[in-house]
Parts: C-alpha cells; sequence; structure tokens
C-alpha cells in the first residue's frame, strides 16, 4: 500500500514538474514575442528560406526600437528593405526609389489556443552571436514534429536563431543572427519612407468584419467553410484590395495559435482584369498595363501578352502559363477545376466551386485544403 | 489524331479509361485543339453537376398512390400482369448495371474534381500566396527576418 501510494506520488511531482517546464518555457516564448518591442537592437543576420525545393538566402541588417524594426536585406547583389512600423509594412526598392506601402495585417495572439494545439518544451542550450541562449521547440500537441525551434537570448528573449518547419516537419526557413547590439540607438527615421521616393499605397486589407459585414461589402454571399482543420478557429473576415494586382477577394482568415489558413473567395465569372492592373511596385512591377499585361480567363489561366515578366526582368517572356505535372489521378489539361501549389512553405490550392472561386493558402497537407475548399459550397 | 476519333475517346478519357498510349495520344491532341479541349471540359463539367445533385424527398401523397396502383395491379389480367413483370426484371437489370458501373467508375474519380499540382503560381495564386504571407508576418512567432525574403522570392518568380 505503501509503495503504490509513493509511486501516484512520484506521478504526480514528475507530472506537475512537466507542466511546469511547459509552462516555464511557453512563458519564454512569449516573452520574446513581447521582447521585440521593449528592445532596441541592431544586428546582422542570415537567412534562408526553402522554397520550391530551392535554397533562398540572403543577409539581412536588422534595426528595432520601440516596437518598429527595419530589415535590409542584400542577395545576389540584389539589395531591398522591409519596415514594420507597427500600423504598415512598407517595402522599399532602392533600384526604383519606390516605396509600397501596406497596412500591417492584424493576428491578435490567442495564448490560450496556441497552448491548447502546441506544446512548448526546452531543447538545451547554446551559444549564439556569442550570447547564451535557451533552445525551446514548439510542437503540435500530441502529434507531429516540431513546429519552430527558437534559441531565445537568456538576457533578452529575443531569439537569436530560429527554425521554421512545415506540417509535413520539412525545415523551411531558418535565420540566425551573427552579431548583435543591444541596447544601440536607431534614428527616427530609419523607420519612414526616405525624402524624394515613390509612395505607392495599393490597398491591403481592411478592418476585421464579420462574415455578414463581410457579405455586405463585398455584394455577395461569403460562404464559411463547413470544415476547417482541427485546432483552427475563425479570426475573422477580410475584404482585400490588391490594386497591384487588380483583385479584390474576400478573406476568411484561421488560425491555431501559431499557423495561419487563409481562404479566399470571389464570385465565379469575376477573374482578375487583364491589362491595366493599377499600381505595382516601382521596379518590380510585372503588370504595368498595356501589352505586358496577362490576359487571363475565369479558369485563371493566363495568355501572356508581349512583355509579360517585364519590369527589371525587362520583358523578357516567362515559361509557359500552368505548366503543371498531372497530380494523381486524370483529366483535361489546364487544371480548371482545382489547381494545388506546393511551395514547400505553404501550399495554396484553387477551386472552382459553382458560384464561387476558392483559394486556401496554408500550412496544411494537400488533402486538407481540398476538403476546406470543398466545403465552402 | 482527328478531332473525330479524339471526341470519340473523350468520355472514355474523362473516366480514365484509355491506356497509357491512348491516353497521351489524346492530351496532345487537346494541348492543341481548342474545340476538342472545350468538349472535354464539358463532359467533366457534366459529370461534376450530376455528382452534385442531392436526392430530393418525394412529394406527399406518392407512397399511397404506388399503394394504390399495386392493389390496381393485381386485378389486371395475368398476360398484362406478365408484361409488368418483364418490364420490372428490364429495369432492375438496368438498374444493377448502373450501380455495377458506378462503382466501377467511382475508384476512377468521376465526377470529382481533378486535381492539378501547377509547377508554377498563376497570378491569382501568386497574389493570395502574397496575401496569406503578409498574415504571417504578423502570426504569432513569425520569423520575420525569413518572410520578407520570402516576399522577395515570389516577386522573383512573378
Amino acid at each position: 500500500m505503501r509503495g503504490r501510494v509513493r509511486l501516484v506520488a512520484a506521478a504526480l511531482v514528475l507530472a506537475a514538474g512537466v507542466a511546469l517546464a511547459e509552462s516555464s518555457a511557453w512563458e519564454a516564448v512569449w516573452q520574446s514575442e513581447t521582447a521585440a518591442a521593449l528592445t532596441s537592437m541592431v544586428g546582422r543576420a542570415r537567412t534562408k528560406a526553402v522554397q520550391d525545393g530551392r535554397e533562398r538566402s540572403a543577409t539581412a541588417v536588422v534595426q528595432a526600437s520601440a516596437g518598429k524594426v527595419r530589415f535590409d536585406y542584400e542577395a545576389r547583389g540584389h539589395r531591398w528593405s522591409v519596415i514594420d512600423d507597427g500600423g504598415r509594412l512598407i517595402q522599399l526598392d532602392p533600384r526604383a526609389r519606390t516605396a509600397v506601402v501596406l497596412p500591417r495585417p492584424s493576428l491578435a495572439v490567442d495564448r490560450a489556443l496556441a497552448e491548447r494545439n502546441y506544446v512548448a518544451r526546452d531543447a538545451g542550450e547554446a551559444v549564439v552571436a556569442g550570447r547564451p541562449t535557451r533552445i525551446v521547440e514548439v510542437a503540435p500537441r500530441g502529434k507531429g514534429p516540431a513546429a519552430r525551434r527558437l534559441w531565445l537570448d537568456r538576457e533578452t528573449s529575443l531569439p537569436l536563431k530560429q527554425e521554421r518547419y512545415n506540417a509535413e516537419g520539412r525545415l523551411t526557413s531558418a535565420t540566425e543572427y551573427g552579431e548583435v547590439e543591444f541596447g544601440a540607438p536607431v534614428p527616427a527615421e530609419t523607420f519612414a519612407v526616405p525624402e524624394g521616393w515613390t509612395k505607392v499605397e495599393p490597398g491591403g486589407e481592411g478592418p476585421r468584419l464579420g462574415v455578414q459585414e463581410l457579405s455586405a461589402r463585398m455584394g455577395f454571399s461569403v460562404r464559411v467553410p463547413r470544415y476547417v482543420p482541427e485546432g483552427y478557429v475563425l479570426l475573422g473576415g477580410y475584404v482585400q484590395e490588391w490594386g497591384r494586382w487588380g483583385m479584390r477577394p474576400a478573406e476568411l482568415r484561421y488560425t491555431d495559435g501559431l499557423r495561419v489558413l487563409s481562404v479566399y473567395e470571389r464570385p465565379r465569372g469575376e477573374g482578375p482584369p487583364g491589362p491595366g492592373m493599377g499600381p505595382g511596385r516601382g521596379g518590380r512591377h510585372r503588370d504595368r498595363g498595356g501589352p505586358g499585361g496577362r490576359h487571363r480567363d475565369d479558369a485563371g489561366r493566363g495568355r501572356r501578352g508581349r512583355g509579360d515578366r517585364g519590369g527589371r526582368r525587362g520583358g523578357r517572356p516567362g515559361p509557359p502559363p500552368q505548366g503543371g505535372r498531372r497530380g494523381p489521378g486524370f483529366g483535361p489539361p489546364g487544371g480548371e477545376v482545382m489547381t494545388l501549389v506546393d511551395r514547400g512553405t505553404e501550399k495554396a490550392l484553387r477551386y472552382f466551386g459553382p458560384e464561387l472561386v476558392v483559394v486556401v493558402v496554408g500550412d496544411v497537407a494537400a488533402d486538407e485544403l481540398v476538403r476546406v475548399a470543398k466545403s465552402v459550397e | 489524331m482527328t478531332c473525330h476519333r479524339v471526341q470519340r475517346q473523350l468520355a472514355e478519357y474523362a473516366v480514365g479509361g484509355l491506356r497509357a498510349r491512348a491516353r497521351a495520344r489524346v492530351e496532345e491532341h487537346v494541348r492543341e485543339c481548342a474545340e476538342c479541349r472545350m468538349e472535354l471540359a464539358a463532359l467533366v463539367r457534366t459529370g461534376m453537376l450530376v455528382d452534385a445533385l442531392s436526392p430530393e424527398d418525394a412529394p406527399a401523397g406518392t407512397w399511397a398512390a404506388v399503394h394504390s396502383d399495386i392493389a390496381a395491379r393485381k386485378r389486371v389480367p395475368v398476360g398484362q400482369r406478365l408484361r409488368w413483370a418483364w418490364g420490372m426484371a428490364a429495369g432492375a437489370a438496368a438498374l444493377v448495371a448502373l450501380v455495377v458501373a458506378a462503382f466501377m467508375l467511382w475508384p476512377l474519380g468521376l465526377g470529382e474534381p481533378q486535381l492539378v499540382v501547377a509547377a508554377e503560381a498563376d497570378q491569382e495564386m501568386q497574389a493570395t500566396i502574397e496575401g496569406h504571407l503578409s498574415a504571417v508576418w504578423a502570426a504569432p512567432l513569425s520569423d520575420e527576418v525569413a518572410v520578407g525574403l520570402r516576399l522577395a522570392a515570389l516577386e522573383d518568380d512573378g
């Protein structure tokens, strides 16, 4: 009897220890989320992303102060910058001296949801950029490989190294600071559009809306999917104004606490327009109207005009549209009904329903995307 | 291959019934011929529409009508009853054939939208991925440094 009591007590202590350890790991994770807003720093990081089976990498100088952050990238002699000033995302193209200003999407941190769907655990210690860090691994609760690995600075909680894995457990991006200086002064103009630059505001997303209001704003009945993957909850609906693409879809955005699942809808028959797509991105413009535009039918298939993929590529004709390999099964070429693009990092699936065209984008398995898309109508 | 010959094979192609060589010949032709492509698309959509039909409830009073019809039939002469029996048997055989065909075709995906894995994103897909990445930027534990790189990579690909 006494032996059993000891066993139960030991199990309880062990369980409490595990819970405490997890709670401590989560605490460190959430501190890292808020640390950026409190810390002033300048650092240099190396980042890589595996996309479409290709690894792309760049160095980035990161400057942060009072919740604003600027990234100056360099890769293969090409430079560009991104500023996140808390309310806007500003993409700077120094060659065209153009700034594309977009409203920063809102995505409130739902800690309870994240902790319900994921588990955080300590995975050791390491030195990164000459500083001691605590390694925390975040993985789907009860199943699957790690989703994130974070090397959190012991002093500031900022992630000095991080790795991101997709739903299949493949590494999709990694960033590591080589040097970092905390408390370094960062001038306020670092986060402003440089004087004399062309500012382009192609739209972006509107405020968060309920489904009914979203339908009213869009002018068609937005349908809520009857199925979303386990753990995902609806964050809200958004009118997306993508002037540079000439598109205005409705978005229903879901999250499981860490990952995002976007469901875009537009009425069938309202495909993206052809030439004259509105403002683009300075030197990176692809669709500036005129002959360079891409003509498109409702199935989203493109017929490229002369000079398409212009901009900095100088109008070099691109590969044939929809050069796809056939998925499992069979069917007509052209993919009028369902198209899947798997970037490795996330997948996008377009489904032509009877009334709506639905595009689902997220880091989930392809069959889950199909289920979501087909449950919309 | 001529359009006439291809169009005779399209229905079989649409349900995956052709052998690899014939399928390749049809695909080669359809890639070039807009008319046959439209014909094929129409066949696939028809399959989808049929598949999308949902069962309807019979109107009220149907069963009562069936019962009274059966009662009336009991009173018809033997010859007429036999003709009825033959008709019923033929109907049942057709139904069985239909069910068997459905079972045979089901694994081939008749009526299911086919999935094409595109090697590159077209404009609409690209725009939605980019929009999605903006949301990913703002998500908890986002690696913004890497997301900024990926946004630029999308530009490259576009």
